[in-house]
């Protein structure tokens, strides 16, 4: 890592030597210590998006090409018009590396910090995601640590803050048993107003700029350096970078933050993450093309003797930043005081396009405030892996066992389960907003209180197809997010992803990292859904191999759903109704459950994403939502159609007779038609007496509609028309084994 | 009469605006909400504690709020009669001001838990049952961690009848694995002597509105109509 | 010989402490007990443990703490404040 020097004193600095340079150049002369302190983390991948902005271009212009998109990427979360004068703010970002350190309060800050985010948008964080992965369960204590700890971390710091957890995604592979993925998203509802009141930007001269919230320690000292390198590069020295989760003072700091916005006062506001100060300065003042002047000696700091430097770079939790009127001062600072919120008044906005930051009278940081925020790119090479192609060429071995085991054996999976461990654990009601009750749909649903309208959203993506295809695989995983939203009746209206890769100086991880992007960014142009953000949490790697985790583009989407009648759950409703499977089953096994569970094997042929079919999938599904023609609706995935049947029996205790015949003619083995992960299905429970209609539509749409299958009485899946021997499964077993996996793992 | 009803806002209540919702929107009755430094008694006819994690539940789950001006607020409207309802962490609170007996301590198995169960109506002369019916069976959803109630008076709780709700299966009986939290005799909710002060682990203000149960019930709103109830005869 | 072994596990000195610090402003210092400079909070275990001597009795109780990370050495400390005959 290279040095700087400067008046006596040394850094290292995670800069390149083009990069040294080019500061010194513009600035013309040598930074102060705490200057290169700011340019080292300012520039950090973390921050400045080095590597990845290159690809992000790819994604099409939200805010330009929708006029329902508020905010696009690069601002705090995407901001989207859902009518009624409402404003809905999302985002989901990574907290890996500090949560594989330290489980709790890893998980834990990464809520804080996906809170502030939003509330930096000027509204009230309404619901959490969180998307987990980490390595296999059994017989690992180091991931069943990981994993209670993290689940932990987000329950006692989510449900403090009253915001409930409404929906989430744990996946187990052993590629993620050292470097854990913890990616946290929230949810935020306002008026048009409140947002409009609250940008990120300091756009007027002499406003006031209030620091309020959490005092300065020296605590995550270049935290953001540290989530830019890999855990392998990183002693035990380096990490205290770990912070302690305060949700007492993350709760207060909502109130009395909403409670400013409503003064009229507030102009600006940004919260303190990564980059502390610098980073919340710089970006207001750069980006609203206002300069300012901070004294330092008015930043409440928690240990005496802390130099400009550690003042400028800490990145202590829980602080925001406001810029308000001056007129409107003592309307703000009166509703910190009713909070007794700690708070000062730190400096003042000017027109000078500079930033300056006096100790005493020494002015320590004097930088045009553009040039922390114009960060330059590095062009990284990107290599398609050569082990590839052995993986794909991989062949399905004649099954072992008899379907019916293999069965059983996924559905006590750790990955198919039920992960009712984890969500017993959060606070999924608080709000009084959600009308979905965990494990009853594919997403989490939220009303707008006081509206007949409803917010639905999912997380989460497949890392095993996207290890062997991530092209496909990332189409593969919007499909299988946008599945969870359209299967509860709502309409995909945005995304924000949160991309977890390994070192992007890596050729091959940087390939998987580009191939993502782009399938992402295709799909969403193709089906006209707005990519609103994102996040990108490079360096992921095992600690001892230094291999790569499985490349895992994460995908949040939110949908909205008119009327309360319109919501579609997935429990199976009657008796005797049809069972039908929308959509193509091909020979897709790779990288399906089915093949890790059973041969311990990763390769095969990965599902392939036709778009134009997917789409008219999707307008036949609404048309029946139209016409009220679905009584139950679920997505297939993991472990495919028998897993995603035997979920829709498991809450009604219905049981279903399958006759499979209808396959025969086609080429598929029965462990195909069986455990394909063939995107874009659907299972759908509709009345006998609507099946004529239903066909008729299916064929105007010309996709593939089968009914497979009647719902009946016995609690029982009896599985006819195979080409080997017909079976019948036992629900109360399965629900047995669904269950207790977890339970059985952690809590004995 | 206007009946008027203080939800008191402590530092990291979250169930305060949820509770403020069922009053004006549901139950159709004004509500204030009030920050706890800022509660007169003199105003208002009842008060509801509300859930959350006041002071972030640090030391111990409702000790620091126990201390809180607005404490000796409600203790003034304890002693006179009118009707103070303690809603999970306000339960908590109640315990540690020593307006209800008890303790509330950490679940058994050590986790939070949310989800919903059954409650058997074991006293409807309080102020918040009077319109259920002993023995009565009803929907609500717990979301917890510190619930396990403990008392070493048990025998004088029930001499004088202040269990108000057990934890039961959806039959109503009483047995081990209905209790969710390993609360002594699955006690859910103990009221005062006198029936005007009731804590409550579950929380009615999440079982008030049919869109939000997983039954259609609405058994939560039946609290709160007893307190308005219970207010009106008072005055009358 | 049997020995009792007294833990206290806490946060690092730079780490911060909210509940600590939240007993200290939002209840003492407002019940008007304000010569109160700093309040920590920490987790005690008591362990009784067989062992031949008292330094053994120590030595065990560091490492098991150490490896099944009943503390996290990231952000906490570990002190033993007392080991005598139980």
């Amino acid at each position: 890592m290279p040095k700087v020097n400067t008046s006596g004193d040394e850094l290292d600095v995670n800069l390149t030597d083009d990069e040294i340079e080019r500061i010194k150049d513009e600035l013309n002369r040598d930074p102060s210590i705490t200057e290169w302190g700011m340019f080292d983390v300012m520039l950090s991948e973390h921050c400045s998006y080095k590597s990845s902005r290159p690809k992000l271009k790819l994604f099409e212009d939200a805010e330009k090409n929708y006029d329902y998109v508020l905010a696009g990427p690069g601002q705090d979360a995407g901001v989207i018009d859902i009518g009624d004068n409402y404003a809905l703010a999302f985002r989901i970002e990574s907290h890996n590396h500090p949560s594989a350190i330290e489980p709790y309060h890893g998980a834990a800050t990464g809520i804080g910090g996906i809170i502030r985010d939003i509330l930096c948008m000027g509204v009230r964080p309404i619901a959490l995601l969180d998307p987990l992965r980490f390595g296999t369960l059994t017989d690992n204590p180091h991931s069943q640590w990981l994993f209670k700890y993290v689940v932990k971390g987000i329950a006692d710091y989510g449900n403090c803050t009253g915001i409930p957890t409404i929906g989430g995604e744990v996946e187990f592979d052993k590629s993620f048993e050292s470097n854990c993925l913890v990616n946290v998203a929230c949810i935020g509802l306002g008026t048009i107003e409140d947002f409009k009141h609250a940008p990120s930007r300091a756009y007027n001269p002499r406003d006031y700029i209030i620091l309020m919230g959490g005092s300065t320690g020296r605590d995550g000292i270049h935290g953001v350096t540290f989530a830019s390198r890999t855990l392998t590069d990183m002693s035990e020295a380096d990490r205290p970078a770990v912070q302690i989760g305060d949700p007492f003072t993350k709760k207060m700091i909502i109130e009395a933050t909403l409670e400013a916005i409503k003064t009229g006062h507030v102009r600006g506001l940004k919260d303190l993450g990564g980059g502390g100060l610098s980073c919340a300065l710089s970006e207001l003042t750069g980006d609203g093309g206002t300069g300012a002047s901070v004294d330092m000696g008015k930043i409440f700091i928690r240990e005496p003797g802390m130099n400009s430097f550690e003042v400028m770079l800490s990145e202590s939790q829980e602080r925001m930043a406001f810029i308000v009127k001056p007129e409107g001062l003592e309307d703000v600072l009166n509703v910190f005081r009713k909070f007794e919120m700690a708070h000062a008044v730190i400096g003042r906005t000017d027109d000078t396009q500079v930033l300056k930051v006096y100790d005493g009278d020494n002015l320590v940081v004097n930088l045009p405030a553009t040039a922390l925020s114009d960060a330059p790119t590095i062009p990284r090479k990107e290599k398609r892996p050569d082990f590839l192609d052995d993986l794909l060429a991989q062949k399905t071995p004649e099954p072992s066992k008899k379907l019916d085991e293999i069965i059983y054996d996924l559905i006590a999976s750790e990955n198919i389960c039920s992960k009712e461990w984890v969500y017993r654990q959060y606070d999924h009601e608080v709000g009084v907003r959600s009308v979905l009750k965990c494990g009853d749909g594919d997403s989490g649903i939220l009303r707008i209180i006081g509206t007949n309208k409803f917010i639905s959203s999912s997380v989460g993506t497949n890392s095993k197809h996207c290890f062997l295809d991530p092209y496909n695989g990332s189409k593969g995983g919007m499909i299988e997010i946008c599945g969870n939203v359209i299967a509860n009746g709502a309409r995909p209206k945005a995304m924000v992803n949160c991309c977890n890769f390994g070192n992007p100086e890596a050729p091959e991880s940087f390939w998987y990292f580009a191939e993502s992007v782009k399938g992402m960014a295709d799909f969403c142009r193709e089906m006209k859904i707005p990519i609103v953000g994102g996040n990108v949490s490079f360096y992921n790697e095992d600690e001892v191999t230094k291999t790569a985790i499985k490349p895992t583009p994460v995908i949040m989407i939110v949908g909205i759903i008119e009327g309360e009648e319109n919501i579609i759950t997935l429990p199976f409703k009657d008796v005797g109704s049809d069972v039908l499977l929308i959509g193509e089953t091909k020979p897709e096994l790779g990288g399906s459950e089915y093949h890790s569970v059973i041969y311990d094997m990763e390769g095969g042929t990965p599902p392939n994403v036709n778009e134009k079919e997917i789409k008219l999938i999707w307008d036949f599904i609404f048309e029946l939502y139209e016409n009220n023609l679905v009584k139950s609706n679920h997505d297939v995935n993991k472990g495919g159609i028998i897993i995603t049947i035997a979920e829709m029996c498991f809450k009604n205790k219905i049981g279903v007779k399958l006759d499979l015949n209808t396959f025969k003619e086609g080429g598929l083995k029965d462990d195909e038609l069986i455990f394909s992960e063939s995107v874009g299905r659907f299972v759908m429970e509709t009345s006998k007496s609507d099946y004529d209609k239903i066909m008729d539509l299916g064929g105007k749409y010309k996709i593939s509609v089968k009914k497979i299958g009647t719902t009946i009485m016995e609690p029982e899946i009896q599985i006819n028309g195979l080409k080997t021997s017909n079976f019948t499964l036992n629900l109360k077993q399965m629900k047995h084994l669904y269950d207790s996996t977890i339970p059985n793992l952690m809590d004995k | 009469m206007n009946i008027k009803i203080a939800v008191i806002e402590f530092p990291a209540s979250n169930c305060d605006r949820d509770a403020l919702h069922v009053l004006n929107n549901v139950v159709n009755i004004k509500a204030d909400l009030v920050w706890h430094n800022h509660f007169k008694e003199k105003d208002y006819d009842g008060v509801i504690l509300p859930g959350g994690f006041s002071f972030g539940d640090y030391l111990r789950a409702g000790i620091i709020a126990a201390h809180s001006p607005a404490m000796d607020e409600a203790r003034i409207m304890l002693e006179d009669g009118r009707p103070v309802l303690g809603i999970c962490n306000g339960f908590q609170i109640l315990t540690e001001a020593q307006f209800l007996p008890g303790a509330l301590l950490r679940n058994e198995s050590l986790k939070f838990v949310c989800k919903w169960v059954n409650l058997k109506i074991e006293n409807n002369k309080t102020a918040f049952t009077n319109k259920l019916n002993k023995a009565d069976i009803i929907d609500i959803p717990i979301a917890h961690g510190e619930g396990r109630y403990f008392t070493d008076k048990l025998k004088e709780l029930v001499d004088n009848d202040q269990i108000v709700f057990r934890y039961t299966n959806e039959k109503g009986a009483i047995t081990s694995d209905s209790n969710p939290n390993g609360s002594m005799d699955n006690i859910a909710g103990v009221c005062n002597l006198e029936g005007n002060c009731l804590g409550l682990m579950p929380h009615p203000e999440r079982a008030s509105e049919s869109i939000l149960s997983p039954n259609g019930t609405t058994h939560g709103k039946i609290i709160f109509d007893s307190m308005i109830d219970f207010i009106k005869k008072r005055s009358a | 010989m049997l020995w009792e072994v007294e833990v206290v596990l806490e946060n690092k000195k730079a780490a911060r402490d909210p509940v600590g610090e939240t007993i200290k402003r939002d209840l003492l210092a407002k019940k008007g007990y304000d010569m109160v400079t700093n309040v920590r909070s920490g987790q005690y275990l008591r362990i009784n443990i067989e062992s031949n001597d008292e330094q053994q009795a120590k030595q065990v109780v560091e490492k098991m703490c150490n490896e099944l990370r009943i503390f996290n050495p990231v952000t906490q400390i570990l002190t033993i404040l007392n080991v005598k005959k139980s």
